[in-house]
Parts: C-alpha cells; structure tokens; sequence
C-alpha cells in the first residue's frame, strides 16, 4: 500500500473525512450494499481485539488498538472479489475477520484499511447423505453449523471450545482442532473441497476429492494460510453419522510419564479413541480439582470411544487393559463422562485466566520420542528465565505418532506499563517457543502463526521460509491480504 | 463470547452487536464515560435484542442484559438520552390505566399494551376462558406497567409508573393477578421488590398460561381431545431466561393433547424477534424486521407450521413484519379453541 494513501485515509479518519474516503466507500457501498459497509466508532472498537493476549491488554490499560477504516459484510463469493479489486486498486489492505475469537491476532488491522468479515455468509448450500458432506459457507458460525446437520442426522465431529464463537472460516485459516480429533481428525482432515476467492478477486475450486495425484494439493496450501493468500468462502467438509454411544474412562497416574506411555501405547496398538487428554501434575492440581472436584496428587487421563455399543466396549475394554499396566488409580467412567460434560468450562472465566494476568497458549505438536521433552524444555526455560510465571500443560490431540501438547504459562502480576508489558510478554513466547524448536517442536498446532509468532516463523522453518514468501507474492503482488502476518512483509 | 446466542448479531453481522463486541464497547464506556453519549455506542446500546440468552447459556453465566440495562440508565441519567428513545418513552408516559368491572372478582386481568392494540383476539381467548370457569375478573389496561420505561432506561419514570399502577390495584383484597405480557409478568414478580413495592400479601401474581393450567388442574375446565396438531413453540426471553424453569405453556399444551416439536436449529438463541426489548419495534422497525426475517428462515413450512408464541409482542411483529403469512397462536387462543362447550 502507497504511503501516502495510508497518510491520507490515517488523517482523514482522524481530521473528519475526506473526498478519499468519501469514494472508497462509495465503491464498497457499491460491492455489497449500504447496510453492510461500516466505520462506526462501536464496530471499529469490536474489530480492533481479538483473543490474543496484547491487545486485550493495551485495551486493558486505557490504550486505543488500531481500528480498520472500512468494515464490510460480503454476503457471497462475487461480493468478496469485488472488495478485493478494489483494495488491490487503491492498495489498502484487507483483513478476513470471521468470529474474532483467535488467539494469535490474525484477525487484527494492525495497518487499519479494510476489515472483510465474513459472518454474512452464513448458508448451508447442501448437505449430501450419499458421499456424507455438507457444503456451507465459510462465515457460519462452528456451533450453528453443527446444530443444522444433527437436525438432518449427522454430526461434523468439529467439537472446539470455541464452537459458540468462531466460524468455520476461521478454523480452515487457522487449521484449527475439535476435542474428537483423534478420530475424526483436525479441520484439515474434514475437508473435501474449498472456495477461495484469490487476492486479485479470481474465484477458484479446489479439486472436488481430497484424494489424488493431479498435481500438489492446493486445498491444503491455503489451510492455514490465515487470510494471507485469499479468502476461503465455500467448503465443503465430511460429516459422520452420530454415534450409538460415546463412553469415557479416567485414570489418576502417579505422574505424566506414565500417563504419557499409557496414552502413547493406546495410540500405538491402533485403537481409535476419539479422545484422550492428559493433564500435568500442576494443571490436574489447579483445573481438574476446580472443574471436576478431583482432589488428588499425579496426572489425569480421559480417554473415550464412540460409534457402535458393542465395538466401543472392546475397544474400551483393551485400552483399560493398557493404562493398567503403568499401575493407575482408575477413576472409572464417571469421572470421565464428568470432564466430557465440563469439556468447555475449562476455557471460560471463572476457569480461564483474566485481566490483568498475562497468558499464554504454547501450543505444539511433536512424535513421541519427542513430546516430553518438548514439555520439559518449555518448561524449565519458562519457570528458569520467569520464576513468577506458572507453567501447565495438558496433552490434547493424539495421532499415530505423537501427541499435541497445550501448554499454558500464567502470570498474576505482569509490568503495568503496556509497551514494557508487551516485551515482556514477548521474551517468554520467543524463548518457550525456541526451545520447543529446538528438540522437535513447531510453534503451533492448531491456533496459528497470526501477527503474536509470526517474527518465529524463519526460525521454525528456516531456507524452506523463502518457498512460503515467494508464494505469498506470487499470489498477492500488491500484498493487500493480511499483510504484516504469519512472518510475512508488512505494510 | 457465544456469538450464537446474539439475534440481532445474528441478523446484523456486526461485531458490536455480539455478546463479545457488547462487553468490549461497555468496558471502554466504564474507562472512558463520556463514550456513552456516542451515537454510534448509544444504538448499539438500545439495538440489543435484550434476550438474556447468555444468562442461561453462557458457561460462565454473563450477565450482557443487566449490564446493557445499566447502560441504558446511565445514558437516561446523564442527560444524554437519544431523541428516539425520548420520543417512545414520552409516549409511554402520557397512557393512562383504567381498571374495569366488579370490584369483588377474584380475578385481575392486566391487558398489557401490545394485545389491547394488536391482539384483542388474545384478550378474547383469556375473557372466554376465565368465563367458561366461572371465574369472575375485572380487567386493568390502558398504560404500562414500568417495564417499557425500565427498559428504555428510565428508571425513575418507570419507578412512578409502577407505583401507579400498584395503587390502581392496592386494597382490593387479596387476588390473582394474571397477564399474558411475559414483560409485565417479569416486572410484576421480580421488579417491583426492587421499586420497593411490596404486594406479595394481596396479589398472587401467575402468568396466564399458569393460572389456566390450575383452572384446567382443577377441573373448571374441560378440554376437547386433542387433534394431534404439531405445533412449534418459540420460548419466550422472559418466560425462559429471565424467569428459568417455566414450564406451564409446556404442561398446558400437554393437557390439551397438542405436542411440541422443537422450533429453529439454534437450540438457544431467541426467536422472540427482541420481546426482551420490550418495545423494540417502536424503537428501531427496520431491524425488528430482520429479526422477524430471521425466525421465518427457520420455519421448515409456513404454509403448515403452526407457531406458538408466548408473548403478544413476538405475536404482533411476526404479524406485522413477515413477509410470509404464518400461522401462530398463543395458549390462550389454543386453549380457548379446545374449551368443551
Ligand atoms: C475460548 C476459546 C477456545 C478456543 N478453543 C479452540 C479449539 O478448541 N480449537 C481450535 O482450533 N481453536 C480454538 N480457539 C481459537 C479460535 O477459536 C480458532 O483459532 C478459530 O479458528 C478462529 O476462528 P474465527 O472465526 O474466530 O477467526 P478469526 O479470529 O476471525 O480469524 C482468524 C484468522 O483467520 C483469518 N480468516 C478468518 N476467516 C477467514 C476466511 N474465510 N478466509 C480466509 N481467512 C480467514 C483471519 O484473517 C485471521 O487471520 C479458541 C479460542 C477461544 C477464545
């Protein structure tokens, strides 16, 4: 975007508004209606924080976060292309907001402009009982999703704690996860097909089949891309018949090594939980004694099955035989349907942590012969460089070959002052985030790069990060898409 | 913050018309009180759906209603109240309530603004119904009740009008009091403590649904065998959220044989189209009108699907503002309709 554009649009918001503004409103006006073009003072506040912890704070502290000029509601495919032409005309930048709720600041306008929010797209297109897909539109809330295809019958199995909040475009940018991933796999392993429109204002397809040897696969080029190569507006993703029964077990470890083999040898011998979480001494301590009232010492571990009531007691019935061979308390199946039915407390207030305490979700994913000690070194680095801060973790989403770890560190009393509270915050995610790096970890599993760990991603990804870039201005030569985000250039 | 739980986020698609964008844009006004004379934040403010949805709802239990309640007086008390909502409230002031009939019945029906005006036919089903059980009534009407001007913001107005209409109804002996309205029902139980009027010793105050179960319980009335009629019934903000466990139009409707069938794929948004808001129409037509947009959406068969609604302002603006003919009724209209002759 020209400098002088953004000097213009800047002192024409603050200075009362010019004829600039005046026409680049006209145009949006133009692209999708009177209705849903905004630059109200309410909206622009709305818009300007997301779940990630900075500029919850600034705000938090009396601070003003940076607001998009422009707020528009595109209700279809034509209508994001014809806001993308003209942002790539005047080279303003353009920010996918679906429901606000990621944590890494993906959806902020750090360089003001445009704010495409997505949430008027919100129709089911079609829902396929032979092939068992549903096709919706990217902007539909996760949960009014699932509720409209149980009513038909089916279930997505996209369970995230986030269900009430964010929109299924959301978790395609972010390759986000439900709590039934194990089986059922993350988002992108729901997926079919997808929509995009590009940043130039093409509106392409994706191949219909996830499956196949038609070249590499674009679908999963813009999973995760976050709203840096285009906005997704159609997917079509599988869905699943509902289950007879889903049964859970709990176990009390003496510690989160032998939880940790108990789960990674479920995992092993190829039963197919549809969940296991296992929590750390220190957050079995603090959440799973609130939440559930568990009141012991060692690690908790869930784990649970579904489908047809005969398989699932087989299956139960084995993965009980594994755990009890590190010696567990067995808990049984009641204290484990008890944190199925408390599954979404743990991240809401009074559970989750507040202002003026600053957290953080130090989430990754690594193999087995990894994992742990990806926990140990995020942990000792944490409670070694931050002795204030307290560090948890739980292990959340399980594959064939490792596990994904949520690692949580909290500090009651973080610097007042916002730009030292914001180093601060800072050092910690660079050196937990290092250290996972550094014995076998990513910087993410399932809540992305956003703007909070862009400045990682050449560490994380070293020379292959130049591919990345080079794609990104391939496909968007004007950068008007999320610039500034996932490491990519800024404005 | 459940964005699924906001109809008029729902309908609007905007941010500040989310549970979320709603408690950003409080928690600057409670930094920076001087927002709250911002237009922009003043409707946001008064285009809240008011549904209590996230009371019930919401995991943590956040209390969005109370808190945009509070704002909405703030706003009223500081002088700076916006001309629309000036402009409803003035017109809600000049009513005046008139109270009919025998001075002995056991009965006192308040007639609340909206089925006066737009149901009489809700007003009838009850009149029929009361007399079919020999029970003796007087009939109060005309004016609001305080909930209106309580909603609107205007605490003090809504305080005297309550006041009002307490002493309209004060020594008559000890009765039942029963309205169809789930706000003034609402206002009746739970607010007039907080106006410090204190009627508990001489009204029972039911809503009608409820004092018809007990008519009907009592055998003072005897209903036709049902005609195994599906009906959907669209909770009420009120009879639900603000008063959780009520279940008598539930119970009724069982009575007379009529079974419901779960309405809208969103098990817990509101599809009152803003009975919470009291007067919302008034206030802000074109998005009533989208809200009503939004419940037709829901509706698998308008030509068919028979709707039941539990409050005569969801009922007058589903009339007045979709653009399809629905069929609705009320329990009153169900029950009057089954009365055994
Ligand atoms: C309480 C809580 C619990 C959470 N639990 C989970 C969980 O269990 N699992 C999980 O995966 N995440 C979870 N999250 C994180 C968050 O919900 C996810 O990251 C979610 O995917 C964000 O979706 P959204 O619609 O809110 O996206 P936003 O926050 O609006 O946007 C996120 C990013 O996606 C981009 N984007 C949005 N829509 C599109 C689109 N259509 N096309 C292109 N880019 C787009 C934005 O530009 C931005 O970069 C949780 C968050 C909270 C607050």
């Amino acid at each position: 975007m020209s400098n002088n554009l953004t000097t213009i649009m800047e002192s024409s918001r603050h200075a009362g508004r010019s004829y600039v503004d005046a026409m680049i409103r006209s145009e949006l006006t133009d692209a999708v209606g009177a209705d849903y073009v905004s630059s109200n003072a309410a909206d622009q506040l709305g818009h300007s924080i997301d779940y990630y912890w900075i500029p919850e704070m600034w705000h938090d502290r009396g601070r003003d976060n940076p607001k998009a000029q422009y707020i528009v509601h595109p209700g279809s495919a034509e209508e994001v292309a014809k806001v993308l032409r003209i942002a790539n005309n005047y080279r303003i930048p353009v920010t996918p907001w679906g429901g606000g709720s990621g944590s890494q600041g993906g959806a902020l306008p750090m360089y003001g402009g445009i704010i495409l929010d997505t949430k008027r797209m919100n129709k089911v297109i079609h829902i396929d009982t032979e092939a068992l897909t549903m096709t919706v539109e990217t902007g539909m809330n996760a949960q009014h999703m699932e509720w409209a295809v149980e009513k038909k019958g089916f279930s997505t199995m996209h369970f995230p704690a986030s269900i009430a909040c964010a929109t299924i475009g959301g978790f395609l940018a972010h390759r986000g996860t439900g709590v039934l991933s194990t089986k059922y796999g993350k988002i992108e392993d729901m997926v079919m097909s997808i929509e995009v429109v590009t940043p130039e204002g093409e509106i392409i397809n994706t191949l219909p089949v996830p499956r196949h040897a038609s070249g590499p696969d674009l679908t999963q080029l813009y999973l995760g891309s976050e709203g840096t190569l285009g906005v997704i507006t159609k997917v079509t993703l599988k869905i699943h018949p509902i289950p007879q029964c889903r049964k859970f077990h709990a176990f009390l470890f003496k510690d989160m090594h032998q939880a940790m083999t108990a789960g990674a040898n479920i995992m092993r011998s190829r039963l197919r939980p549809c969940v296991i979480r296992l929590y750390d001494e220190p957050e079995t301590a603090r959440l799973i004694k609130r939440v559930l009232g568990i009141d012991k010492q060692g690690a908790y571990l869930v784990f649970g099955f579904d489908g047809f009531e005969s398989v699932v007691d087989l299956e139960m019935t084995e993965a009980i035989r594994i755990c009890m061979r590190e010696n567990p308390e067995d808990l049984g199946e009641e204290l484990g349907q008890a944190w199925w039915d408390n599954r979404y407390k743990f991240f809401y207030p009074p559970y989750m942590f507040h202002m003026p305490q600053a957290f953080g979700t130090l989430d990754t994913v690594a193999t087995f012969a990894n994992i742990e000690k990806v926990y140990w070194a995020m942990k000792n680095v944490v409670n070694q460089n931050f002795p204030e801060a307290a560090f948890i973790g739980h292990y959340s989403h399980w594959y064939e070959w490792g596990c994904m770890l949520y690692a949580r560190f909290i500090v009651d009393q973080p610097p007042k002052d916002p730009e030292e509270a914001t180093a601060y915050y800072n050092r910690i995610w660079d050196m937990a985030i290092r250290a996972a790096i550094a014995n076998g970890g990513v910087i993410n599993e399932h809540h992305g790069v956003g703007l909070k760990l862009g400045r990682l991603m050449k560490d994380l990804y070293g020379p292959a990060f130049k591919v990345l870039a080079d794609i990104k201005k391939v496909m968007d030569p004007n950068n008007i898409m999320n610039p500034g985000k996932m490491g990519f250039r800024g404005v | 913050m459940c964005r699924h739980l906001s109809p008029v986020g729902n309908v609007t698609y905007r941010e500040s018309d989310t549970p979320r964008g709603r408690a950003l844009m409080l928690d600057k006004v409670s930094q920076q009180p001087q927002l709250l004379e911002n237009p922009d934040f003043q409707s946001a403010i008064y285009d809240a759906e008011l549904s209590a949805a996230c009371r019930t709802h919401c995991v943590s239990h956040f209390d969005e209603a109370g808190l945009l309640l509070a704002a909405r007086r703030d706003i009223v008390e500081s002088g700076k109240i916006p001309a629309v909502v000036k402009q409803v409230a003035d017109s809600i002031k000049a009513l005046k309530l008139a109270l009919k009939g025998d001075a002995k019945a056991e009965v006192i029906y308040y007639v609340d603004r909206y089925t006066e005006r737009y149901q009489p036919e809700m007003a009838a089903a009850t009149e029929k119904i009361l007399k079919a059980a020999g029970v003796s009534f007087q009939i109060i009407s005309g004016a609001d009740t305080g909930k209106a001007l309580a909603v609107l913001g205007c605490w003090n107005e809504a305080k005297e009008t309550a006041e009002k209409f307490a002493k309209s109804i004060r020594g008559v002996g000890k009765k039942v009091l029963i309205t169809s309205c789930p706000a003034s029902y609402d206002l009746l139980k739970n607010d007039f403590p907080k106006y410090g009027i204190d009627l508990a010793n001489e009204l029972e105050v039911l809503h009608t649904s409820e004092f018809i179960r007990r008519l009907v319980k009592a055998g003072k009335l005897s209903l036709r065998p049902s005609t195994a009629q599906s009906v959907f019934p669209l909770a009420s903000d009120f009879l639900g959220n603000y008063n959780t466990g009520f279940t008598a139009h539930e119970e009724l409707a069982a009575l007379a044989g009529v079974t419901l069938q779960p309405f809208g794929f969103n098990r817990e948004e509101s599809y009152t189209a803003g009975e919470g808001g009291v007067v919302m129409d008034e206030l802000n037509p074109r998005l009533v009108a989208k809200l009503v947009e939004h419940v037709l959406e829901q509706v698998d068969n308008p030509s068919q699907d028979m709707l039941l609604v539990l409050s005569p302002y969801t009922k007058y603006v589903l009339s007045k503002f979709a653009t399809k003919k629905l069929h609705l009724t009320t329990v009153e209209e169900l029950i009057a309709a089954r009365i055994k002759e």
